[in-house]
């Protein structure tokens, strides 16, 4: 026994796997499998096609363009203006209830956040609170890493430095009286953004950790005043900073501002009413033939509103039943007298 | 002296047992500098020192158009100004991919070290001041003189001074240089022989002081010319003198002999070729495909480049913060970095980590050919072995297979299966030879088995003394032969030149007639335990010509008996007239034939005691005449004595097959192998093995080199090549009629291509309508030479497959080697890529994992461009999107975990997926399906192929088109609602804002007031 064992040392073992015998499955491609295959999926794809589009339609948007390139549109003579912090309002009116909750964006649109060289504009070391960062930025920050008297910018580069700055406010008139709609600016950036690539320097008070730095050029507050109400709503966490500094994909674009706090008569959403915008206008974007917007939305299981989606699961589901149909013609035609 | 040698073209000096002479000579080498003549007798068949692995390995590497593509990226990316991607995103693939390649490449360096140093520390006997000294083959140096004892292989070239038998004969097997299994000798001269054996030979050995000049080194294995100085005289040599390396020394107790080439000048290594660097089909294609991606990325960084520069210049107008990053304030030079950018961008689309991934699967799947209970070989021990582990898809390709004769087609072992005395068939050959029952032969005190045929009837009349012509028939075969006999434990042990003739006299001798001995003029054989000593008259040898051996003996009765064997034709028309049995025993030879047994036809003459009388007397006479009337007045004499025979009986000799040849054989064919054969055996046996291994079929044409030549000589080679047969068989259709035609050539009538390099072409293409091309007596070099032929004429993957050292160069020259390990691991195998126990293996290696290693492979590739394509694609598309500034859409950390995802999901999926089908057999029962040679070579000339990419194309932009469309159509009316939203109150409506055209008329960032200053401040800072 021992002898054989040693005649036969070489012997491959068989197990199914180094014998290539293992379970397989090998579709056979054959019109059987293939036609009903495709209608199978064509359906499943119309299906999902059909909900997406149900969904999203049924998802309340409501897009005010306040860009004011257009002579009589209430904020034209903002746009055309350069001073700072120019005022215009918005009126508009809910005939039904806004379903809640519902969030407040600003829309931006041919706007190049996705610029390599914008991308690349900026300091993480900088904006993670390193403060050998604040008195010497990354050259990546070029050309806002200096002012002219040479001073280092913090926050430096292009991102922080094109920060969008309009402001908003929403009121509702209900019976002659003026409301103020409570918006909640808590949480609205993305959670690693908040609490891991964005640090404030540990530095108390945080004006001391600025000491030696300018603010951004563009900017008419320093980065540890972006928000006075709330202290610890300052420097690099600051919400509205957070989201202006994750940069959007695409050239238009939306980002949220701030959510409808759903307390009060906001509970169930905005209801039907007359309701105006006041806006401090500071953004030039008809420069570069820009437009901003105010968009109201809720949202659904599926996110926000994409109508795409739904359309490419549609079109693709057709697509897959017209050529099963295609495919059934050119068997019937070609196969079956062949079998017979 | 010096110039007569000079002008015989001897320029090669070998002066004997002078060390101090030849060692200065020697070849060396330091890094690539050479000097020095003669090689020494190392070999070194590894590729890499330690000094000379980095740089060689690297330029091996870098060979490929991939890797340097790589490099090249890997350079731009560490530019900062155009660095889209970090560095580390390349290099650590590319340095993986070098570092892999390179550790395999040493390994397999280190296994060929290994089984040099094996062969280089041989054991041989060196004569050192005078005594012989057990040394290593490295060590034998030019102008030694070594002892070979019995069944040592020669360790360099020698010349034969002397050996222990008389006459100073030795025996040599020359099976690993020209497949030949026959016994050849050669003979020392006869000054040499006289003086070094009479005296003490170590004494008379070391004194020894000629001087051979000769040719230089050269690769022709069966001719030598030179001179040996010797006291004055000068003696000329030929190669019968001569004793090659690789050669075994036989029957000889020891032999001396002074080394004249030595190691890499040793005429088997010389015809042993280079090793070359074997790359598949796939990889070639693969390179192709690869320029065109480079092609395709380099074009669409040139559009994305301008489409930047376009940008940047209208960033330029705008006072925005854009308009600050455009380089030096400069469109065109932000459009040329932004080239750059691209370019690394992009470059994922080419699949570096295809390259690790391919790797990783010829790894696997050598792995599964070496599990492969299929290929393994039970009586050996011996698994499938991939030793070369990148060529496994091209196992699936193979058009051609060019197969070794001796050991690789056949056992080497001859059996005599069956035989026809007096019109009477004996045994049974439709008996596989194993299932033979064995005969009783307990009374034959001499036998030592090895008799596969079982005939009780003819023992029983041999031993009932019934039938005399079966006593006579055996009395030729234990009289008509040149075998020797050594006694080892009171039996005889045969040596044979040729092995039919052994088998035969082992028939015999298990019959009851055994051969004895054998001296000068006698020959002793024990007929049924009755001693008999025939005195031998005259030996009428075999020649090629004559086909037939006769011994000419006096009877121990005093009558004079003529027994002659030879080829059927031959005998049959010198039989005597109304010779009996004649009808029946043409019948049997009939038989025979159709069991692909090779035949000998046994006849005897009793010689009247006058014309022997007389016939002696013109012989003594010829044999003192001038040597070329000689032979032909030779030949005459021995017609003459050679008539009026009377038949006795037929022989059948099976040479054993391997297990399955033809099986195998037939079941390639069928798959659309075309199977030739390379021997350096001799023409008939060449023929007769094609017939038993059904790689000829009874009825087929065969063309010889005269018909060959005539064909390709003619104006229209095709047209008369298919001519004959088309006249014959006017019914058949063309290609039929064609399948069933062979060629078969010789060696020597190969020299003709060389001389006619246009015959080449044509050959090969009327080769590829022939059923099969034999060629015989090829040497090593000739079967490398005719693989090249396949090689340049026709566009397949051609493999060679071999066992001995003479299909070396063979297997190194084709597509793909590979060795038969079966009985002795052999040199074959160690330059094999693929060693096989067994050539019916071939069916499993070529028909199963050759085509599942090309399917694979194939679906492979074409999922990685697939999913490079994509990723390219998808950066090209998002170019549109953001001001072409080379923004990378994932982050650079998902990038990576993206790449490595696809390499290990793909490889994953592909082996446990992608089984081709799990029916094992399937190649048995349609080995047709193995045809799809060349597929790779259509993979971008098919219509089909265009237009599948263009039908995906659309079917991937439809979606977007169609929302596209749709929301132009829906949104028409209110396109500037959005814009003129006034005190109106606004009706709710749904979002359908992808419709929003794109507005590229302008595009930029902008912010605030007095931006300009600030910006022009900036740039103006910068420096």
């Amino acid at each position: 026994m021992v002898k054989q064992e040693s005649e036969s040392a070489n012997r491959p073992d068989n197990t199914a796997f180094t014998q290539q015998r293992l379970p397989a499955w090998q579709p056979i491609l054959s019109a059987g499998i293939v036609i009903p295959g495709f209608v199978l999926i064509g359906l499943a794809f119309i299906g999902i096609g059909v909900a997406l589009l149900v969904t999203s339609r049924s998802i309340q948007v409501l897009e005010l363009d306040y860009t004011g390139d257009s002579n009589g549109s209430p904020c034209s003579s903002c746009s055309q203006s350069v001073i700072a912090n120019c005022k215009c309002s918005l009126n508009f009116t809910l005939t039904t209830l806004f379903q809640g909750p519902v969030f407040f964006y600003y829309g931006l649109s041919n706007y190049f956040q996705n610029y390599r060289r914008y991308g690349a504009s900026k300091d993480d070391n900088q904006l993670y609170g390193d403060l050998s960062s604040f008195t010497s930025p990354s050259s990546s920050c070029s050309p806002y890493n200096y002012d002219s008297s040479k001073k280092p910018i913090v926050p430096c580069g292009s991102i922080a430095n094109s920060m969008f700055n309009d402001t908003f406010t929403l009121t509702r008139t209900v019976n002659g009286t003026t409301n103020n709609v409570t918006l909640d600016g808590k949480g609205i950036a993305w959670w690693t953004d908040y609490n891991i690539k964005y640090r404030n320097p540990s530095v108390t008070p945080l004006k001391n950790a600025f000491n030696g730095t300018v603010k951004p050029i563009n900017w008419a507050k320093p980065a540890y005043e972006l928000d006075a109400s709330d202290p610890s709503n300052n420097g690099f966490v600051n919400q509205d900073f957070l989201v202006w500094m994750r940069r959007a994909a695409l050239p238009n674009f939306r980002k949220l501002y701030r959510r409808i706090d759903a307390s009060g008569d906001y509970q169930k959403g905005l209801p039907a009413g007359n309701y105006t915008i006041d806006i401090t206008y500071n953004y030039p974007v008809r420069a570069f033939n820009g437009a901003k917007k105010i968009v109201f939305s809720n949202v659904s299981w599926m996110g926000g509103s994409n109508e795409f989606l739904g359309i490419a699961y549609l079109v693709i589901g057709s697509l897959c039943v017209v050529m099963s149909v295609v495919m059934l013609i050119v068997y019937a035609k070609f196969k079956f007298p062949d079998e017979e | 002296m010096v110039n007569e040698s000079a002008e015989s073209g001897f320029t090669w000096e070998v002066r004997a047992n002078s060390r101090h002479y030849h060692k200065p000579k020697q070849k060396k080498s330091f890094l690539c500098f050479r000097w020095g003549r003669s090689a020494d007798n190392v070999v070194r068949s590894y590729k890499y020192t330690p000094l000379t692995f980095l740089p060689l390995t690297l330029f091996e590497q870098f060979q490929r158009a991939a890797n340097v593509y790589y490099l090249l990226i890997l350079v731009l990316q560490c530019v900062p100004a155009i660095s889209s991607v970090p560095w580390y995103i390349t290099i650590i693939p590319l340095i993986s991919i070098l570092s892999l390649r390179g550790l395999k490449d040493l390994s397999n360096d280190m296994a060929r070290r290994r089984s040099d140093s094996e062969i280089n520390s041989r054991p041989c006997d060196i004569l050192i001041s005078q005594s012989f000294q057990m040394k290593k083959w490295k060590d034998v140096c030019v102008g030694d003189v070594l002892r070979i004892h019995k069944d040592q292989v020669f360790p360099a070239d020698l010349l034969l001074l002397c050996s222990s038998e008389p006459h100073s004969l030795c025996y040599v097997e020359t099976a690993d240089i020209d497949g030949e299994t026959n016994l050849k000798y050669r003979q020392a001269l006869s000054a040499t022989h006289e003086d070094l054996t009479s005296n003490p030979s170590e004494e008379a050995l070391s004194s020894f002081d000629g001087v051979v000049r000769c040719e230089e080194p050269n690769n022709r294995l069966y001719t030598f010319r030179g001179q040996l100085q010797w006291r004055g005289e000068g003696l000329l040599l030929d190669s019968e003198h001569i004793l090659l390396r690789g050669t075994v020394l036989r029957n000889t107790t020891f032999a001396y002999g002074l080394a004249i080439y030595t190691g890499a000048d040793t005429k088997i290594l010389r015809n042993s070729g280079k090793v070359k660097l074997k790359r598949t089909q796939m990889e070639k294609v693969f390179n192709k495909v690869v320029m065109g991606i480079v092609l395709c990325v380099l074009l669409a960084a040139l559009f994305l480049a301008i489409g930047s520069g376009v940008f940047s210049a209208q960033l330029m107008r705008q006072n925005s913060v854009l308009s600050a990053l455009v380089f030096n304030s400069n469109a065109v030079y932000t459009g040329f970095l932004i080239y750059w950018s691209y370019i690394i961008l992009l470059s994922p689309a080419m699949p570096i980590a295809l390259y690790i991934s391919f790797e990783l699967v010829h790894t696997v799947h050598s792995l599964f050919i070496g599990w492969d209970l299929e290929m393994y070989w039970q009586q050996a021990d011996k698994p499938a072995q991939a030793r070369n582990t990148s060529l496994n898809e091209e196992l699936g390709q193979v058009g051609y297979l060019l197969s070794d004769k001796t050991g690789t087609l056949t056992q080497n072992r001859l059996l005599v299966r069956q035989c026809c005395i007096a019109g009477e068939i004996y045994g049974d050959a439709s008996v596989g030879a194993e299932d033979v029952e064995p005969m009783d032969l307990s009374w034959n005190p001499f036998s030592c088995g090895g008799l596969f045929m079982s005939a009780p009837a003819l023992v029983d009349r041999l031993r009932g003394n019934q039938c005399p012509l079966s006593r006579q028939f055996l009395t030729a075969l234990a009289l008509c032969h040149t075998v020797m006999t050594e006694w080892k434990k009171q039996t005889p042990v045969y040596q044979a030149a040729s092995p039919d003739e052994e088998a035969l006299v082992g028939a015999a001798r298990e019959l009851g007639w055994v051969f004895l001995s054998r001296a000068r003029d006698f020959i002793v054989v024990s007929e049924l335990g009755v001693t008999r000593r025939y005195q031998l008259l005259a030996l009428l040898d075999f020649t090629s010509q004559r086909r037939r051996m006769s011994v000419l003996v006096r009877e121990p009765e005093g009558g004079i008996k003529l027994y002659c064997k030879g080829a059927d034709i031959v005998i049959l028309e010198r039989l005597q007239k109304d010779s009996p049995h004649q009808e029946r025993t043409e019948r049997a030879l009939e038989l025979f034939a159709e069991a692909c047994l090779r035949t000998l036809c046994v006849a005897v003459r009793s010689v009247p005691e006058a014309s022997w009388e007389q016939w002696n007397k013109t012989l003594a006479q010829s044999a003192t005449m001038v040597t070329c009337d000689r032979d032909a007045l030779l030949e005459k004499l021995y017609d003459e004595m050679e008539m009026d025979l009377q038949l006795l009986g037929v022989t059948a000799i099976e040479d054993r097959l391997q297990d399955g040849v033809p099986e195998t054989i037939a079941l390639l064919q069928e798959a659309g192998i075309k199977v030739w054969v390379l021997t350096g055996d001799k023409k008939e046996t060449a023929v007769n093995i094609g017939y038993s291994c059904k790689l000829l079929d009874p009825d087929s044409r065969i063309v010889e080199w005269d018909e060959l030549r005539q064909i390709l000589q003619s104006p229209d080679p095709r047209v008369s090549f298919f001519k004959p047969r088309q006249t014959e068989l006017w019914a058949v259709d063309k290609e039929m009629a064609v399948a069933k035609t062979s060629v078969v050539l010789t060696g020597p009538e190969l020299t003709e291509f060389d001389q006619r390099p246009e015959w080449g072409a044509t050959f090969m293409s009327l080769a590829e309508h022939c059923q099969s091309v034999l060629c015989c007596r090829v040497t090593p070099a000739q079967k490398a030479e005719i693989v090249t032929l396949v090689r340049k004429h026709t566009s397949s993957v051609t493999m060679s497959i071999g066992d001995g050292a003479n299909d070396v160069n063979m297997i190194k020259t084709a597509h793909v080697g590979v060795g038969l390990a079966g009985v002795e691991g052999g040199q074959a195998v160690q330059n094999a890529d693929f060693a096989l126990a067994q050539f019916r293996f071939l069916q499993r290696l070529l028909l199963v994992h050759g085509r599942w290693s090309y399917r694979r492979i194939s679906l492979f590739l074409r999922y990685f461009l697939f999913k490079t394509c994509s990723f390219a694609l998808v950066h090209l598309w998002f170019g549109f999107f953001n001001g072409f500034s080379a923004q990378i859409i994932l982050l650079t950390r998902h990038w990576t975990k993206f790449n490595i995802a696809a390499v290990i999901v793909s490889v994953g999926l592909f082996f446990i997926c992608t089984r081709i089908t799990h029916n094992r057999f399937l190649f048995e029962q349609s080995p047709k399906e193995y045809i799809f040679l060349g597929a790779s070579d259509y993979a971008f000339t098919d219509p089909v192929v265009w237009l599948t990419a263009l039908l995906v194309a659309w079917t991937a932009v439809l979606p977007s088109v169609t929302a596209h469309a749709l929301s132009v159509i829906l949104n028409a009316h209110d396109k500037h609602k959005v814009h003129s939203v006034s005190h109106q109150s606004v009706e709710l409506r749904s979002h359908f804002r992808r419709g929003t055209p794109l507005r590229r008329s302008s595009y930029a960032v902008s912010q605030g007031a007095g931006s300009g200053r600030h910006i022009t401040s900036a740039t103006h800072m910068r420096k």
